[in-house]
């Protein structure tokens, strides 16, 4: 008892001294909580449907700034990694009679090997040349799948998949569990040493290669990790839909995942789930005005960027966040000194 | 002021109730979700034709459903679903579980279909789909009849069909130029837009062009959006083409049939032209249309039956356009669900799929209308068919089936083939 007692003391003060102290930490953890207890309060079906498919879409997100955000690496063709990590799902389903747990992951692995495939190419080219080639992929892929329609189900796409599971309430949970915990690991690595070195690639790549790190090798790990994260989103998706189709491997798509990065805030990993949770359930939200829908989004991207253009959530961590200019820890902007360093705030 | 709060705050509260309390006032409405890409023209269709239908249901006082009326109240629902596949589920979603409709009617990109499907059936709520041609969606009705017995297909036919119509049409041609201009083995051009709907239906002309006894002199593959094929027409030409077969559904359709009017390429037309099937279309060819061929649903002055004529002339003075076939909401809301709902005085889907399952209904889009054992629209003589139409001196006729299976529906006209071609083969 006294063991326990401890060990809830030592909890509290961390979580006191760790996560109450930064406005920042306090969000992320209500919104874990909002999204494990949110049943509670509702399961309206339609609700669980809009946060299942926002869940997997940041997801993917979050795994296009990995690779473009943190590396720099300008991937227009993100839709790629989706539809494989898709496809495979579906056919590993419909032909092999792997359940979903068995299905997605192997989606996932197989958009590694695209991300490989597609990576060993692209390393000789940077900036604006690389992002036109790798939009050039998805579009590749749909051809192929347009061209052997007996497998891929063609125009038609695959369908008749099982479903992720036998109800919406525990569909919610495993995509929502998935997001969480792919997030986490997401931003773990951005916050490692090799997270360290993706930055650095992005920042100088000549100086990374001369301080004797094979840039190569740390390219190719950040399109396979990119594509694995994908992957898995898109093996949701299709198990979710019941339908992998070359909806999914659209040029659309590819640019929807840049846009919600940008409008989150790239290099961040929360930048981009941020934007997915807020813009994804807004177009659902703007039905409400059919004709103005997409008018009303666009604008409301448009204003974001003009006034933030390092995106919103960077923004708002901004403005409730100051960074000590000694120590660089963060504090709450209503401190006048840093909780740590006492150094003055400015 | 206090007691004027009082008699505020009890309005206030009394609105309240009775508006969310008392959700059975909407029990005396069928609630009918209208689902469609409806920023576009399919969409329109859908939604029009479904307007046009409970207007003159509700006009009526509504449907008889056991004892009382009830009155149709449509739901809009755009499911984007050219752009977004996603978008086209959440509406669904939203039609089963926000609105609470009781029936479905619409959808149109194949690929989208198939995911509103599944979650129409997830709700067991019925499904008349009025767009989609492909097979699968009623080959699934087959295989797991219990999950999808909810889904029967009201317009068009499927695809199977279209392609035994397209055939039947070039057969038809080809015999007219045997027996007008002597020719024995006709040369059969395909001249058909880039998209991938297209590949299939050109592989089995290729096929069967050889075993009717005409000989295929080339595809041609023109931009769906190309302002300008005079290359495509004039390697025809070279290549001798004496039918070309087009297939194009976008704006490429315009750009062929006005530049084959200005070249008078000497070669009769057959095939589907979507774009022929508008009104506008003699305006945006600059008069020069003439010989374009299209298969359709409706052609103005030409009947299925005796509803036809009024409804195409209705729905001219209403929404200013010829209708389209996904405007055949109208027959899935009037005569299949409509009927049906009279004839078992209930909203009950479990009730109503056998009578719809097997009743032959009279609607605008065909003689009678009927499913198969796979809830699909059963085609042929009697039944529906289609018409195919021809522009001729600048009006939309119809010439086929002109005693086709005996089949002749008024107001139809014969092919007319294009004088420079009778000038160029007359012996």
């Amino acid at each position: 008892m006294g063991i326990l007692g401890f060990y809830l003391r030592k909890l509290y003060t961390v979580f006191k001294g760790e996560v109450l102290v930064l406005p920042s930490r306090v969000i992320v953890l209500l919104f874990f909580l909002v999204l494990i207890f949110l049943p509670v309060v509702t399961q309206d079906p339609y609700l669980l449907r809009i946060l299942i498919l926002t869940s997997i879409f940041a997801i993917l997100a979050a795994s296009w700034d990995l690779l473009s955000g943190f590396t720099g690496q300008m991937n227009f063709g993100h839709a790629l990694f989706f539809g494989v990590g898709a496809y495979t799902a579906a056919l590993l389903n419909l032909h092999a009679h792997i359940p979903p747990w068995g299905s997605v992951p192997l989606g996932g692995l197989a958009a590694v090997l695209a991300g490989l495939i597609i990576g060993i190419p692209c390393l000789r080219l940077k900036g604006t040349y690389l992002a036109l080639t790798t939009l050039a992929f998805p579009i590749i892929l749909m051809g192929i799948v347009f061209a052997i329609p007996d497998v891929t189900g063609g125009e038609l796409g695959v369908s008749g998949l099982a479903r992720l599971s036998g109800s919406r309430l525990t569909d919610y949970y495993i995509t929502v569990a998935l997001m969480l915990g792919l997030s986490t690991i997401m931003w773990k690595i951005t916050t490692s040493h090799t997270g360290i070195i993706f930055h650095a690639i992005r920042e100088d790549e000549v100086a990374v290669r001369t301080a004797g790190i094979n840039t190569t090798r740390y390219k190719l790990l950040a399109f396979s990790l990119s594509g694995f994260f994908a992957g898995i989103s898109g093996g949701l998706y299709a198990h979710f839909m019941r339908i992998a189709g070359p909806a999914n491997l659209e040029v659309s798509m590819s640019f929807t995942v840049v846009i919600w990065a940008i409008f989150g805030g790239v290099a961040t990993i929360y930048g981009p789930i941020g934007a997915v949770f807020i813009l994804f359930p807004l177009l659902e939200f703007l039905h409400f005005w059919p004709e103005y829908r997409m008018l009303m989004f666009a604008l409301i991207i448009l204003l974001t960027l003009l006034y933030m253009p390092n995106g919103l959530l960077p923004w708002v961590r901004n403005k409730i966040e100051k960074e000590c200019p000694r120590c660089k820890i963060r504090n709450v902007a209503t401190r006048s000194a840093c909780r740590v360093c006492t150094a003055a705030l400015d | 002021m206090k007691r004027s709060r009082f008699v505020l705050s009890v309005l206030v509260m009394a609105g309240l109730v009775l508006t969310v309390g008392f959700p059975a006032w909407a029990a005396d409405v069928i609630k009918v979700g209208v689902i469609g890409p409806m920023h576009f023209m399919q969409g329109k269709g859908h939604w029009d034709g479904a307007t046009l239908a409970a207007e003159e249901i509700n006009a009526k006082g509504g449907l008889q459903v056991g004892k009382k009326k009830m009155k149709l109240e449509l739901v809009k629902a755009d499911s984007n679903e050219f752009l977004s596949i996603t978008d086209a589920t959440s509406a669904m979603e939203r039609l089963m579980t926000k609105d609470k409709v009781h029936f479905v009617v619409g959808g149109f990109r194949t690929e989208a279909v198939f995911a509103m499907q599944d979650i129409a059936m997830d709700y067991k709520k019925i499904f008349l789909g009025c767009g989609a041609a492909h097979p699968e969606l009623c080959t699934r009705v087959g295989k797991d009849y219990e999950r999808y017995k909810y889904w029967f297909r009201v317009t068009p036919m499927n695809s199977i069909y279209l392609v035994r119509v397209c055939l039947v049409n070039l057969a038809t041609v080809n015999g007219m130029l045997k027996k007008e201009l002597g020719i024995e083995k006709a040369k059969v051009a395909i001249v058909a837009e880039k998209a991938v709907w297209i590949d299939p239906m050109i592989k089995a002309i290729e096929e069967n062009v050889p075993k009717m006894g005409m000989e295929l002199v080339g595809v041609w593959r023109p931009s769906a959006t190309a302002t300008d094929v005079t290359a495509e027409l004039t390697a025809v030409q070279r290549a001798d083409a004496q039918i070309i077969f087009t297939i194009f559904s976008a704006s490429v359709g315009i750009t062929f049939a006005r530049q084959a009017g200005e070249l008078e390429i000497p070669a009769a037309f057959t095939g589907i032209n979507v774009e022929a099937q508008k009104d506008g279309f003699w305006a945006a060819t600059q008069g020069k249309g003439d010989y374009a061929v299209s298969m359709s649903t409706f052609v103005r002055g030409v009947s299925y039956n005796e509803f036809t004529e009024p409804f195409i002339e209705k729905y001219i003075s209403r929404f200013g356009e010829l209708p389209t076939y996904t405007a055949v909401t109208y027959d899935a809301i009037k005569s299949t669900l409509g009927e049906a709902i009279e004839e078992t005085g209930t909203l009950d889907a479990e009730k109503l799929i056998p009578v719809i399952a097997k009743a032959e209904r009279i609607g605008v889009a065909a003689a009678k209308s009927k499913f198969d054992k796979n809830h699909d629209l059963v085609f042929g003589p009697g039944f529906a068919t289609g018409m195919t139409l021809q522009w001729q001196e600048g009006k939309m006729r119809a010439w086929w089936p002109n005693g086709w299976e005996g089949v002749t529906y008024k107001g139809m006209v014969p092919y007319k083939i294009p004088p420079w071609m009778i000038k160029k083969y007359k012996k």
